[in-house]
């Protein structure tokens, strides 16, 4: 009897494999031991890579494909996505929530449009506006009439109000009177969030020590539409410098520094 | 979504669900079945592309860099308030660029932009993201060894120059105005904006006559 193979074979995927491996020695090996007893971080929470790509090692060269489509259905399926956005069908916070709960092994192994087409589909069909069967059944008509055209109907009004939505966007920013906790020049502790379904919170910057450059003014709601980890109230923001070096001590001593805008719920004196 | 993917154990046999053939069928399906039900306008799809080919594109934000290398003081202004330094040039903002902020390369200081969450993006300025900046190994490296993201672009800056990037977490959207090159002088606007390139404009390139 021949033997099943491991789950994960490394010579079918050795990128994914690797990024997955060096991911786990990272945050399970190599992190300081005061520090994960004094915070609690990593081990003993759940975790999406995808609120985790910040800093992961072993991945090869960027691939610097500088086409926007690729592949024509690529930009069919964008603008059918607009117009879900210009009529209020969803946004973006809908799209990425979509993204992070994915399968992280096939969030790196399928290209950007691939993983929009299936988070699009499951997001109608559970919002009830398409029916699975439905969206199969055309499918596959369309797999064995590729020609075929597409039915000469629809809603006139609705190229428009996809334009005027491009011009219009949805400004999250709220002109309301604020007490921001911290100002320029604070230094500052980026919080360890509890895990949530949905984040802008990047995680290679938890834990981390910087300095405030800006407190943008007024407030910025992100979304209340979908489970966050506390930005689904309108809130300062601001923009923190930190020096590369602070985040990850094993690299070369320079004068770089990274920005970040934060919500002020993920911050805290330091 | 990974509902849609099938692999046997060896991994050699790809499903037909994972052909462009099928993705383009389904996509089609899509545009058919909002038709049918009335969510999408018979000239919508066609209007879309075409409105990021000739309205909301990078050369927006070629005529931003171009305008502010010949006039120190448009700069100044675009640099303290990015959605009304480019209304001044007759160019609207809008989606993922409600707020606007602009940093400048120079000879201290080169300016990458990313989003490690996601791919945020400056639209009014450079319409749609391209592949690399959505690519999740371009996000996970570049915020912790930049030179070597760049080197993979083609480029090298001197060793003492800093880099900062600035990953786009909230909701202000970067841009950058790369250097200019040398030997420009005089050039006029529109020729200087023909050297721009999308890349130049987050970091990624350096521009050069």
């Amino acid at each position: 009897m021949r033997l099943d193979p491991p789950l994960f074979l490394p010579r079918y995927r050795p990128g994914v494999i690797g990024l997955i491996q060096s991911f786990i020695l990272r945050f399970a090996g190599s992190a300081q031991p005061e520090r994960r007893a004094q915070t609690g971080a990593m081990g003993d929470k759940t975790m999406k890579v995808q609120h985790y790509l910040g800093g992961i090692e072993g991945l090869g060269p960027v691939k610097v494909e500088k086409r926007v489509f690729v592949e024509p259905w690529e930009a069919q399926l964008f603008a059918v996505h607009s117009t879900m956005m210009g009529t209020g069908i969803w946004a973006w916070p809908d799209l990425r929530v979509l993204a992070e709960g994915m399968n992280p092994l096939d969030y790196f192994k399928y290209r950007y449009y691939i993983k929009w087409l299936g988070g699009i589909c499951k997001f109608l069909v559970d919002r009830g506006y398409l029916s699975q069967s439905e969206i199969e059944e055309k499918t596959k008509y369309f797999l064995n009439n590729p020609t075929a055209a597409l039915p000469n109907a629809g809603n006139a009004e609705i190229t428009q109000r996809v334009v005027d939505y491009f011009y219009r966007g949805a400004n999250p920013y709220r002109d309301v009177v604020t007490n921001p906790v911290f100002k320029a020049g604070d230094m500052v502790r980026v919080k360890d969030m509890p895990p949530a379904v949905h984040t802008r919170l990047p995680g290679y910057l938890r834990n981390k020590v910087g300095t405030v450059d800006v407190v943008y003014k007024g407030a910025y709601l992100y979304a209340d539409n979908v489970p966050t980890d506390g930005i689904g109230t309108a809130q300062p923001v601001y923009l923190v410098k930190f020096k590369t070096r602070d985040i990850w001590s094993d690299i070369p001593d320079t004068q770089d520094v990274l920005y970040n805008d934060f919500f002020e719920a993920y911050l805290e004196a330091a | 979504m990974s509902d849609d993917h099938h692999h046997d154990e060896d991994g050699h046999h790809h499903h037909l669900r994972e052909s462009e053939t099928y993705y383009a069928a389904r996509t089609k399906a899509l545009e058919s079945l909002f038709r049918e039900k009335g969510l999408i306008g018979t000239d919508t799809v066609d209007r879309v592309i075409n409105f990021f080919e000739h309205d909301m594109g990078p050369f927006n934000g070629a005529k931003v860099v171009a305008k502010a290398w010949t006039d120190p003081a448009f700069k100044e202004r675009l640099l303290a308030d990015a959605n009304k330094g480019i209304a001044e040039l007759g160019l609207k903002d809008g989606i993922e660029g409600e707020n606007l902020r602009v940093v400048e390369n120079s000879e201290d200081v080169h300016n990458i932009v990313c989003c490690t969450l996601c791919s945020c993006w400056p639209w009014p300025l450079l319409g749609l993201p391209p592949y690399w900046f959505k690519d999740p190994v371009f996000r996970a490296r570049v915020v912790r060894e930049p030179r070597a993201v760049l080197s993979d672009f083609g480029v090298t800056l001197p060793e003492d120059k800093s880099i900062a990037v600035w990953d786009s977490s909230a909701q202000v959207r970067y841009f950058v105005i790369p250097q200019r090159p040398a030997d420009t002088d005089g050039w006029s606007e529109e020729k200087l904006a023909a050297l721009v390139s999308t890349e130049a404009m987050q970091g990624l390139a350096l521009v050069s006559a």
